[in-house]
């Protein structure tokens, strides 16, 4: 259970139950269905904590030993809140050949936040990732849905701060 | 509309053709006629900011009442990426680059309405400048095959209208009505089209499995998941060209009889998935996917499958697993999927280029597609072009082409004048293939025979910052973070070694490290159960197979050659220096004028400051990261100043001698690689005995390199210098003359060669021998020991190297009229830039792109005969090779001619040398020769190469023999050990931009008069203000 970090944790609502269990009927009777309605719940609580596990597992008839599986399986999935936006650094080989590690170094230590991690106002969350197939605009980086290509340490505040 | 039949699929193919025609460029071209402006609009075009230029554009033919004629489309990636924004106007064919907003405006004014292209938008040829403005006529797409790629810049891909008029759907509907469920095999299987996910399996042999496996329920599976790092062509196909893939995979599914499929795709992708739910949607809407489509009775849907971030998914039994709702772990085969697949149901997979291209070798025939390509790969590939490349993005060209074509044809070689290292070749599954292997073709087999595999498609480039045992790990650092846990050779052979790699790139690594990582690859090749872990430990194999010294070095000598392992790498100008100069160290000094620390710094590993500082090829410079900023620190005239300002003021630096040891040493050649070597020894306490051939020492110090660039009271006070520690000198002792190499052997205890390069090459062409025509180094040593050949009025010097420069700088001096004869380009010169350009301010003119054929002699003046050249094909170090033009021979006449091309080194006095190529082999490490307690260095050993080269190579030498005969008087080896020198550890607290200061020089005029220094120094205030722009990389801030 060291997904389990004492970290920050954000309140499931009522109606983003009601939202899920909406997800789960509509998915109940496909087979292998599993992962979609992960997506689509992770997408309404912003994580995966048991006890959303618990609500698939019940709806779906799925042990949770097997949503656990495959919940810490594919890294898409967390069990931690992610902040309000997703900083992700591409460390493929072409961004890593040009600057990418220094790049997440940097904001490592401006935001005081580890990868995989979350910052403690809950703003930003950091990840790297292994290839954007953004390689001919080395070193790439992408905020959220936005892509920003030739990322250095000249730009990154500045791309940063469009981001509250 | 709705459901549309075959013929209703004609009409609107029919319907779109004046669009496509427009866009093919085959309607005439008038300047108020119809224009399509196909603006790209794939993910690295949104990341360099297209959308707000589409905008713009839109508004602004908008507000000019344009739109009617004016259409605005986003297309799909557009492949050239490091150009990004770009359109494409059609009919023109007009290719703009590099958009921005503000352009937007003289393209509707200068373009759109009065017809102007607007040049200024336009690319640029990387070697000449030239505008191109057509796309086809850029090399980097002229070069390149289209047929994956065939609808680049020519459609919408969210209209699948558009799709539809370039012939989308037509090879579903013969597929679906014309053809057998065989005979669609029988094709694919002419085509001798093979997997493009990586495998390169028969595609045709694969759906003939499923076809013939029993079962209602087949699946036809798209792999969508493109996760290896530097690969993205499946997503720009995804993105540009949606339909290709829906109609691949219809006749996939009417070949095995399937009508269920899903395509997987995997989350990092959200433009991708967004155009391909659009053009299923659509799909749908026309009943192409279904029941019944076109009403030829055959039924089939299919689903996006989103993956969830893991690249084991894109293994073929993970990817169904996974989309079975579970972890994406491998199954062991057999069953193979075209048996017992997804669900356990027969199943095809095939990977998104694959089906991009199943549709047109429906169309046109099997035979269509095998027509291009090797024997035993057909048709074309995509591959993703990244890393160290000018060019960045897709290509697309016919199987069978050179990698080297591809690197400096396409690619436009490495930025920045750096050296290819290597480049991968099928990501982590792949191996890196080196310089000398870049003649290999793009097939299968030959790839696989270099140790990589083709892959996917993805090819990094690396230069020579690039760290090869770094790339190993990085490599395996992914493959282990990846692994899915199930097996052990992939779960716990990775992590082995992965912790190998780091120790090693830690500096932290050991010999026995490469044989233990040897034996666990193979291992886990060997054992694992799918390909992720089979193929994790390729690179690892592949950069052991042709980087081993890297690895040698990493572990024996705490180096990292590429200045990139952290812990190995002070600073990039201290790393790059073949004598570890301090380099930030004595900057600093010199900035807060401790002069006599400075000096005595940079003598503690370079006993020729004065020297270095005047003719060093700054290995230092072309690492400085200041570059980033402005321009490189002026490191060599910096120490020059430390060096001059020391003599000024008299400042010696004594270090001590070890006490005495009992050997004696020779040292053949007293050139900078023999000095080394007899100063370092005479400090470790040996008596060390110089023979040198020559009246006085110095080598091509003296007698190479003329006095205008080093003047001789500065060599003769750095020679003596080095002599004073208890040298004895011989000269004018020629071994195998004077004395022989036998009588060495057995007077002395070890003996260092360090005899040089400096008799001339031969060029090969009749007349060569004539009177009149010379050596250049042999002419460089008769002008210093006062004995020249007469020159002539007219003087040509053939050859591009610092010995032709200053062959021709010294015949301008004693007042003749010179030409330089290069067979290539001025860029491809390997003399320093500073060198040419002095020789051109003085008058000598440089012919480049001309060959020597031969000479005669003509009312006794000498005639040349040239051929004319142009820059031809790519050699496999990304050197045009000059091919002479038919027909073009020049004949020139002048008095004296030198050829300066190259020179070799005089070996004749062992015969039992081993050489290789005419130079000394060595252990790379210990320069030990094949005989016995003979070491060898310099450019004796490496070619012609860098006074620093050859001093540290004499250093290195001087190492070894110590090491050895200590061992030999069973005592430790000397240690070199330097007095403390305390420097101030600041980094500058502000970056001002300030370019590089550069040292006076003496009028072209005034200086060709005599020999003396061309080059003054700087004085004490630059030389401050040159030091401050230093960024001191050698300050660690924790």
């Amino acid at each position: 259970m060291s997904e389990l970090k004492s970290g920050p944790k954000n309140e499931i609502t009522p109606d983003m139950w009601g939202e899920m269990d909406k997800i789960i009927d509509s998915y109940k009777d496909k087979p292998g269905s599993l992962i979609p309605v992960l997506e689509e719940c992770q997408n309404v609580s912003g994580y995966l904590p048991i006890e959303v596990q618990e609500r698939v597992s019940r709806g779906l008839n799925i042990p949770g030993s097997t949503i656990y599986g495959v919940v810490t399986f594919y890294s898409f999935f967390t069990m931690v809140p992610k902040g309000r936006h997703t900083i992700k650094v591409c460390l493929g080989t072409a961004c890593y050949v040009r600057g990418g590690k220094a790049n997440l170094d940097f904001i490592k230590d401006e935001f005081e936040v580890e990868v995989g991690a979350t910052t403690a106002d809950l703003r930003f969350s950091l990840d790297s990732v292994r290839c954007l197939g953004a390689c001919g605009m080395a070193p790439a980086m992408v905020v959220d849905e936005d892509t920003y290509a030739q990322v250095s340490r000249g730009n990154i505040m500045e791309i940063l701060e469009r981001y509250k | 509309m709705g459901r549309i039949n075959r013929n209703q699929l004609n009409e609107i193919r029919l319907s779109g053709k004046d669009i496509v025609d427009i866009r093919l460029g085959k309607v005439p071209i008038k300047a108020d006629g119809e224009k399509h402006l196909m603006i790209c609009g794939g993910t690295a075009c949104y990341a360099s900011k297209s959308e707000p230029v589409r905008d713009a554009l839109k508004r602004e033919v908008e507000t000019r009442g344009l739109s009617n004629r004016c259409k605005v489309i986003e297309t799909g990636n557009d492949a050239f990426a490091t150009l990004a924004p770009v359109m494409v106007v059609y009919p023109e064919g007009v290719y703009y680059v590099h958009l921005i907003p503000d352009d937007v405006h003289d393209i509707v004014s200068q373009h759109l309405i009065n017809g102007k292209p607007v040049e200024r938008l336009f690319y640029r040829d990387i070697e000449n400048d030239k505008p191109i403005s057509k796309m086809m006529d850029i090399p980097y797409f002229s070069h390149q095959r289209m047929v994956t790629l065939r609808n680049l810049t020519l459609i919408d891909p969210e209209n699948i209208d558009d799709a539809i008029a370039r012939d989308a759907y037509q090879g579903a509907a013969k597929a679906l009505i014309d053809m057998a469920a065989e005979e669609i095999i029988d094709q694919m299987k002419i085509s001798g089209l093979r997997g493009r996910g990586g495998a390169g399996f028969p595609t045709g042999m694969k759906w003939e499995f499923a076809s013939k496996a029993k079962g209602a329920v087949k699946y036809i599976l798209c792999n969508a998941d493109e996760g290896d790092p530097g690969a993205f062509m499946d997503r720009s196909v995804l993105e540009a060209d949606p339909h290709a893939v829906l109609e691949g995979m219809i006749i996939a599914a009417k070949a095995i009889n399937a009508h269920q499929g899903y395509i997987y795709c995997r989350a990092e992708y959200p433009l991708a998935i967004k155009r391909l739910s659009i053009a299923i949607g659509q799909a749908r809407q026309y009943g192409l996917l279904g029941t019944d489509i076109l009403e030829s009775g055959f039924d089939f849907d299919l689903e996006i499958y989103q993956g969830a971030g893991a690249f084991v998914c894109g293994e073929e039994t993970a990817l169904m697993t996974s989309i079975e709702g579970k972890r994406g772990m491998p199954r062991p085969r057999p069953p193979f999927p075209a048996q017992e697949g997804l669900w356990k149901k027969p199943t095809v997979l095939n990977n998104v280029e694959t089906l991009a291209n199943v549709a047109q070798i429906t169309l046109n025939g099997g035979e269509w597609y095998a027509s291009v390509g090797t024997e035993s790969s057909k048709g074309t590939k995509v591959f993703a072009l990244s890393g160290k490349l000018n060019n960045s993005g897709l290509v697309e060209v016919p199987m069978g082409m050179p990698l080297k074509n591809i690197i400096y044809q396409i690619g436009g070689g490495i930025p920045e004048g750096k050296r290819f290292k290597g480049v991968q070749l099928g990501g982590p599954s792949g191996g890196c293939i080196p310089s000398e292997l870049l003649d290999t073709v793009t097939d299968y087999e030959a790839i696989t025979s270099t140790g990589a595999i083709m892959g996917s498609g993805g090819m990094v480039v690396m230069d020579e910052d690039n760290c090869m045992v770094d790339i190993a790990r990085f490599f395996m650092e992914f493959c282990q973070e990846e692994s899915c846990g199930k097996c052990t050779p992939g779960r716990e052979g990775t992590k082995r070694m992965l912790e190998i790699l780091l120790r090693i790139t830690e500096g932290r690594g050991e010999l026995s490290d490469i044989d233990t990582l040897e034996e666990l690859a193979m291992m886990v090749k060997d054992s694992a159960l799918c390909g992720l872990g089979q193929t994790a430990p390729n690179p690892v194999l592949s950069t052991l197979r042709y980087f081993r010294h890297e690895y040698e070095d990493h572990i024996l000598e705490h180096r990292c050659e590429a200045g990139v392992c952290p812990n190995l790498v002070k600073a990039k100008c201290i790393n790059a220096c073949p004598l570890g100069q301090e380099v930030p160290g004595y900057i600093a000094l010199i900035k807060e004028e401790r002069f006599e620390e400075a000096i005595r710094l940079i003598r503690q590993t370079n006993p020729m400051p004065g020297t270095l500082g005047r003719v060093c090829n700054h290995p230092c410079m072309d690492v400085c990261v200041r570059a980033q900023t402005d321009e490189p620190i002026n490191i060599p005239k910096i120490k020059r100043y430390a060096a001059d300002m020391a003599r000024e003021r008299g400042i010696v630096v004594e270090f001590k001698k070890a006490k005495g040891n009992s050997e004696n040493i020779a040292v053949i050649g007293g050139g900078p690689s023999g000095l080394g070597a007899a100063y370092y020894l005479s400090l470790m306490g040996y008596s060390v005995t110089i023979f040198e051939e020559l009246p006085k020492l110095g080598g091509m110090l003296r007698y190479g390199i003329p006095a205008y660039r080093l003047p001789r009271d500065i060599l003769d006070e750095e020679i003596d210098y080095m002599i004073n520690t208890g040298i004895t000198v011989r000269t004018g002792v020629r071994v195998g003359r004077e004395i022989s190499m036998g009588e060495l052997q057995k007077g002395f205890d070890a003996i260092f060669v360090g005899i040089g390069a400096h008799r001339s090459q031969t060029m090969g062409i009749p007349g060569e021998d004539r009177e009149g025509v010379f050596g250049g180094a042999e002419f460089l040593r008769q002008v210093e020991l006062g004995t020249p050949p007469a020159i002539g009025k007219t003087v040509a010097v053939i050859g591009g190297g610092n010995v032709a420069i200053d062959v021709a700088r010294i015949c301008r001096r004693m007042g003749s009229e010179v030409t330089i004869l290069y067979r290539r380009e001025q860029k491809d010169m390997p003399a320093a830039i500073d060198e040419i350009e002095d020789a051109l301010a003085e008058g000598i003119n440089l012919r480049t792109l001309m060959m020597p054929e031969s000479i005669a002699n003509v009312n006794g003046r000498l005639a040349f005969t040239m051929h004319r050249c142009k820059p031809g094909g790519f050699d496999k170090d990304g050197r045009r090779i000059p091919t002479p033009i038919p027909g073009e021979v020049v004949e020139e006449q002048y008095d004296t001619i030198f050829a300066a091309i190259g020179q070799v080194s005089d070996t004749s006095l062992i015969s039992t040398f081993d050489l290789r190529k005419g130079w000394i082999t060595v252990d790379r490490l210990t320069l030990k020769t094949n005989l016995d307690n003979v070491y060898a260095g310099g450019d004796a050993v490496t070619g012609p190469a860098m006074v620093v080269d050859a001093l540290a190579a004499g250093k290195r030498a001087a190492i070894a023999i110590d090491r050895d005969l200590s061992a030999k008087r069973r005592e430790k080896p000397y240690k070199e050990q330097h007095d403390k020198i305390f420097m101030t550890m600041q980094v500058p607290e502000e970056i001002v931009k300030q370019d590089m200061t550069r040292t006076p020089k003496i009028s072209a005029e005034e200086r060709i008069k005599d020999f003396r220094e061309v080059e003054r120094g700087f004085d004490i205030e630059t030389v401050k203000r040159e030091c401050a722009r230093c960024l001191r990389c050698d300050v660690k801030i924790d």
